[in-house]
């Protein structure tokens, strides 16, 4: 009896002080006394808690990730070209200090130097890919596009590898001719600066691009640009790349560029030595793999076909087998053009994505005009 | 409850009548040598069995409610030998027997004078060749077209995995297996067209991997097989023009062969007489310029998962050129 009393108390007092509990919060809530500017650090204990929040995260989210050779030269030029456009605006180039409105960001954006020196690999990854919440770390525009973020993990991993002094070559900056308005300003000015936007990292009248994983635009059909372009900015392409860029352009200037780069010559492509992939390429190309309902490829890719088409001759063998890549994970299969392509691609093995990429990449890049074109059979 | 199995046992039937309507492909309604005797061969084993049923039924009566002399009787040894052992044995062995020669009685080789049918199967389609007596090579798919009143003999075999080649209205299903030639002889009784089905479980769109067989008087199967083996019609007026430019353009020729014209792909099916065949998409579509337009631009709506990519790159106008081509290919 008395038990139960003492029980019947202790529950009304429980509740009383939730109650009050409750009350104090909402109150504190709805009073804005607590300060959000960014102005005002955190408590010492707060940026204790968020920091280390964020650091177990990152490396439970991160666990199961398997890290690609990231060693390749051209994967880390990708993404130092992509690291010039996309994440200097807030991390500063290396070595140099980060903008002065930026740093006054809580928290204020690394350099990432720093920030990589100490992290592996994976874990750069997966924060370039999924951002982090409340810190200003946007996520991947394209989370399909594994590839393109794991290029710039490389570029990460290079820097964090102690001094960098090429960074300026790395990023293509040294590419851009002298004068012009380059590196952060956007590309939605003069037509002169938007062009030295796209040589940055693709060919021009000169020179080929920054990596062998960075398409040679020179030579293709102006149909063939323009849908590029208009597939990127309509996200129906999905690239991390060139989605920034390209929704900033007009149909206007998407026409310009498209004029520009099908009236110029391509620049010779990756070159490689290996005559037996090459042969069995050029076997695929012009024949197909009938058995495995794979057509030959000069069946669509060849100067006598739709010029939507993108001509194959000439461009870098790693480009090639890096988009077939995309398309057999899905990442290109969005489009009416792309999910022609899609269907095929999933067809080849990994060894006939490697052929067939470098027999186009040993063509000379005219091949398509007469060659190549007249010696499939299916051509006229 | 007893209501409710009645009424279901009642629909049984009606079922199976049902089932006879769809004329073109029932093994109920048989126009073709083995499926004649195949469906002989069923009702002799449904009379049969039901006979048997019947008479258990009678004796599980009788041991249960029957007078005691009955049930005597029942019990006899003699029964138990005769009915349970000698009946069975011979029952058996002699509709063994019956059924062997049913079956082992396909028409003799005679009377196919050198002309060679061969279905390959392929996911999910049908590749008929006719080699004619000259031995010229003549490609057709999704459509087989024999002579009637004689045996012919259809070697079949695979591209790729286990189809199995089953037109009920005509003869038995057998499997189509890869790296083996298997024979079936049709002997096609009257004119008509028959529906024929894969029966056997291949991949993502086995469900409609169909075709026909369509039986002539062999003059007019003699005429057809000459048309069949002419190259294929020159385009004539505009839409055909421009559609055949377009075929051209977008690389059709790399899977399909348009023979007389420069697309030889052997992925797909054989466009060259296209616009003659019952069907298209191996009998998943009826044969006319909206089905063309349709397949072509959303093929993987219509039969998911098949080996051709969707085209949706066409404007409305152009799919009606490229279909005005397509039909115009008789």
């Amino acid at each position: 009896m008395w038990a139960k009393l003492a029980l019947n108390r202790l529950i009304v007092s429980l509740a009383v002080l939730l109650t009050l509990v409750a009350a104090a919060g909402a109150a504190f809530i709805w009073s804005g006394l607590y300060n959000v500017a960014a102005s005002r650090d955190h408590f010492s204990v707060t940026t204790w808690i968020l920091e280390k929040v964020l650091e177990q995260s990152v490396a439970t989210q991160s666990a199961f990730i398997e890290t690609p050779p990231l060693d390749d030269p051209d994967l880390v030029r990708l993404g130092a070209a992509h690291y010039e456009g996309g994440c200097v605006p807030c991390h500063s180039r290396p070595g140099e200090p980060i903008n002065v409105i930026v740093s006054q960001m809580l928290p204020s954006p690394p350099h990432l130097a720093d920030v990589a020196a100490g992290q592996p690999p994976e874990e750069l990854y997966w924060i370039v890919k999924h951002g982090l919440k409340y810190t200003g770390m946007p996520a991947w525009p394209a989370p399909i596009r594994d590839d393109e973020v794991w290029a710039l993990t490389a570029f990460l991993m290079e820097l964090a590898g102690g001094e960098m002094d090429n960074y300026r070559q790395l990023a293509g900056l040294d590419r851009v001719p002298s004068g012009a308005l380059a590196g952060t300003e956007p590309t939605h000015q003069t037509e002169a600066v938007t062009l030295t936007q796209c040589i940055r990292c693709h060919d021009d009248a000169a020179v080929s691009t920054i990596s062998t994983l960075v398409p040679q635009l020179g030579g293709q059909s102006i149909e063939y640009l323009e849908r590029a372009l208009k597939e990127y900015a309509a996200r129906v392409r999905p690239s991390g790349i060139m989605q920034p860029v390209a929704t900033h352009l007009d149909d206007r200037e998407i026409a310009k560029f498209a004029d520009y780069y099908a009236s110029l010559d391509v620049q010779p492509g990756q070159h490689v030595i290996d005559p037996a992939r090459i042969a069995r390429g050029r076997a695929l190309a012009t024949e197909g793999d009938p058995k495995n309902a794979i057509p030959r490829c000069l069946a669509c890719h060849s100067r006598s076909r739709a010029a939507e088409f993108p001509a194959l001759a000439g461009q870098h063998a790693d480009y090639l087998a890096g988009q077939l890549r995309v398309w057999q994970s899905g990442g290109r299969n969005r489009t009416a053009y792309g999910q022609i392509m899609a269907s095929i691609a999933r067809r080849l093995t990994d060894e006939q994505m490697l052929d067939v990429a470098a027999y186009f990449a040993s063509l000379p890049p005219e091949a398509y005009r007469n060659d190549a074109a007249s010696a499939s059979p299916g051509s006229e | 409850m007893w209501n409710r199995s009645l009424q279901i046992f009642a629909t049984l039937p009606i079922l199976l009548i049902a089932a006879g309507c769809v004329d073109v492909q029932s093994a109920l309604n048989p126009a073709g040598g083995e499926a004649e005797r195949i469906h002989t061969l069923s009702w002799i084993l449904i009379i049969f069995c039901s006979v048997v049923f019947l008479g258990v039924a009678i004796a599980t009566m009788i041991a249960l409610f029957g007078s005691h002399r009955w049930r005597q009787r029942l019990a006899g040894e003699r029964l138990v030998i005769g009915a349970g052992l000698i009946f069975p044995a011979a029952a058996l062995s002699a509709l063994l027997g019956y059924s062997v020669m049913i079956m082992g009685m396909a028409g003799s080789a005679e009377g196919q004078d050198g002309l060679r049918i061969s279905v390959v199967g392929e996911r999910w389609w049908w590749r008929v060749i006719y080699t004619a007596r000259d031995g010229r090579r003549i490609e057709s798919a999704n459509e087989l077209r024999v002579p009637i009143d004689q045996p012919v003999h259809v070697e079949l075999t695979s591209a790729d995995v286990i189809h199995s080649f089953w037109v009920p209205k005509l003869a038995g299903k057998l499997d189509m297996i890869p790296g083996r030639t298997n024979t079936l002889t049709l002997n096609v009784r009257g004119p008509g067209i028959s529906r024929g089905q894969c029966a056997e479980y291949c991949g993502g769109a086995h469900a409609l991997m169909s075709f026909f067989v369509i039986a002539m008087p062999p003059a007019d199967f003699e005429a057809w097989l000459v048309r069949e083996s002419q190259p294929a019609a020159v385009p004539a007026d505009e839409a055909e023009i421009q559609g055949h430019a377009l075929f051209v353009r977008s690389g059709c020729g790399a899977c399909h062969t348009v023979r007389g014209t420069n697309a030889s792909g052997t992925i797909a099916p054989d466009l060259t007489h296209v616009g003659n065949r019952h069907s298209l998409a191996a009998a998943t579509l009826p044969n006319n310029a909206e089905a063309f337009a349709r397949w072509i631009s959303d093929n993987q709506h219509i039969k998911p998962e098949n080996m051709m990519p969707p085209y949706e790159i066409y404007t409305e106008r152009e799919l009606a050129q490229l279909s005005a081509y397509l039909e115009s290919l008789r």
